[in-house]
């Protein structure tokens, strides 16, 4: 498999389907690995780098730990095929513009993605459509087990798995579920669901992680804590807050269409119009534009489109998907035509799609 | 609307910049390639809240309080200083943990609430590697190092060698 290919699959978080798809986008899950009497991959040497990656990439590899699974050198990767796994959330921002030996294992659905070197020797990201912790979790802890039967971890009884940074000691295991709110940030409820989570020490970050805005009107809602509360603990803590939010923004979707009806369909139909005539257009308005589209079509404003033919555009406009798309780099103007031109030529296919 | 060129003239400027210097009044318009080179783009500029920034904040602020001596205290293994752990938030390997633990204790307290784990186990192959010969003869190099029994730490050290050695995975 080539990493261009990835561009035409679906991929696993937006398949749109799952427990409470129509607002919770994906569960996913990720554990903090290093490999024992290594140092951690700062200090590592770049023979040892290289040495470990090898030796990673192998027990990784194999049709007993991760089934059908392709690895990637990112030392090999151009820069438009780093970005495309950041955009596809296969590996992290601080993967993308590391330097030295690393890469990244992925499953054939991108379920899994195992990063090897990146902060921590190991990252065992599982990830799946919809409201998943108890799968998802099971997935990951099976993983997670199978890699420790080959590799040595570093471990101590008292601070369990340690890990380079002192924010990720003990479990290792940070937990995400990313959500669509667009009606509570219509209706200026947002911060309330912000407070909520943060009661609880959760804490709620933008689309891509750590340090992003949310766009889109999408949220992560994670942990923070991974010391002295067991992987069930914290999973028990997201789970039970999440259906309360998904109820707050289901009332607050239904709220707004008894009470304010027009103005909630001219704003769904005024993105589709946007989206279906626009001649050149950023891919941060499009995000935005698509958020109203996928809200329309969840309420049933729009019946011509369906969920996935959505969630594909969201990610197949992104940057490095459209250029790997268009067979071309292409700077950021004709970049905003070409993807103009591309969610004109999507829209027209599935709607025909959805006529017939 | 009309399109006007970037000052490098071969693009059409996007960004378009109105700076009042002494109350006189001067427009710049940039292409996105001109205006990053003049930072006026700035890559995080959207961003809500750089986790990694607030927490090096807290490991920053923890260590104000600290000693000369806990500051200088380096690790066997790695060789990084806890001030040199301090001022970049990461660690040079599992053993710092250890190393380090008299000022890293209070910080895993202020972010977790707790220095105790609780939760999933490594395999019994991971805690031997960890809990089991090496860490004491670790612990026994530190004290030597802290008694400045040098010819003592330096026979530990060799031993830990050894045995990293005969494990047969691990750097020397």
């Amino acid at each position: 498999m080539r990493l261009s290919e990835l561009v035409h699959q679906p991929g696993e978080w937006l398949r749109g389907t799952g427990a409470d798809s129509d607002i919770v986008i994906s569960t996913r899950i990720r554990l903090a690995r290093n490999v024992a009497d290594y140092p951690f991959v700062t200090r590592l040497k770049p023979d040892q780098q290289a040495e470990l990656a090898q030796r990673l990439c192998e027990c990784v590899v194999d049709e007993a730990v991760v089934p059908q699974c392709h690895y990637f050198d990112l030392t090999v990767a151009s820069e438009i095929e780093r970005r495309l796994l950041v955009e596809r959330h296969l590996i992290s921002k601080e993967h993308e513009d590391a330097q030295g030996p690393r890469g990244v294992a992925i499953q054939g659905s991108e379920a899994v993605s195992i990063m090897i070197n990146e902060e921590d020797h190991l990252r065992i990201q599982v990830l799946h459509s919809g409201f998943e912790l108890a799968d998802t979790w099971r997935t990951t802890n099976a993983l997670d087990s199978a890699i420790g039967e080959r590799v040595p971890y570093a471990y101590s009884e008292r601070l369990g798995f340690l890990t380079a940074c002192p924010t990720n000691v003990g479990t290792g295991m940070r937990a995400s579920v990313m959500l669509h709110l667009p009606a509570l940030e219509l209706a200026k409820q947002i911060e309330k669901v912000f407070h909520a989570v943060a009661k609880i020490n959760l804490i709620v970050r933008g689309l891509y992680g750590e340090g992003t805005q949310a766009s889109g009107n999408f949220f992560q809602i994670s942990n923070q804590v991974t010391l002295g509360k067991a992987e069930e603990e914290v999973l028990q803590e997201i789970q039970g807050i999440i259906p309360e939010i998904v109820e707050n923004e289901r009332r607050a979707r239904h709220f707004i269409l008894g009470h304010n009806r027009q103005q909630l369909e001219d704003r769904v139909w005024r993105a589709y119009g946007m989206l279906l005539h626009a001649r050149t257009i950023s891919s941060s308005e499009t995000i935005a534009l698509l958020s109203n589209l996928r809200l329309g079509v969840h309420l049933g404003i729009i019946g011509q489109l369906d969920i996935p033919a959505v969630n594909q555009l969201f990610v197949q406009t992104l940057p490095a998907h459209l250029q790997v798309l268009e067979g071309r780099e292409l700077d950021p103007q004709t970049r905003d035509v070409a993807r103009a031109t591309f969610i004109r030529r999507c829209l027209a296919q599935a709607r025909h799609a959805g006529d017939s | 609307m009309s399109q006007i060129a970037c000052q490098c003239g071969k693009k059409v400027a996007t960004i378009h910049v109105t700076e009042i210097v002494n109350g006189e009044k001067r427009e710049l318009h940039l292409c996105e390639e001109c205006a990053k080179k003049k930072k006026l783009i700035f890559p995080a500029a959207n961003a809500v809240i750089d986790l990694n920034e607030v927490l090096s904040g807290i490991i920053q602020a923890a260590g104000e309080t600290e000693s000369d001596e806990l500051q200088k205290t380096t690790c066997p293994d790695c060789g990084i200083s806890f001030g040199e752990f301090r001022s970049g938030g990461r660690f040079g390997c599992p053993n710092d943990y250890e190393a380090f633990r008299k000022g890293v204790d209070p910080l895993l307290e202020r972010i977790h609430g707790t220095t105790q784990h609780r939760g999933k186990q490594a395999s019994a192959r991971a805690a031997a590697g960890q809990d089991g010969r090496l860490a004491q003869l670790r612990a026994e190099l530190r004290k030597a190092v802290a008694d400045e029994a040098y010819e003592r730490a330096a026979r530990i050290r060799d031993q830990i060698y050894a045995l990293k050695k005969e494990k047969g995975n691990a750097p020397v």
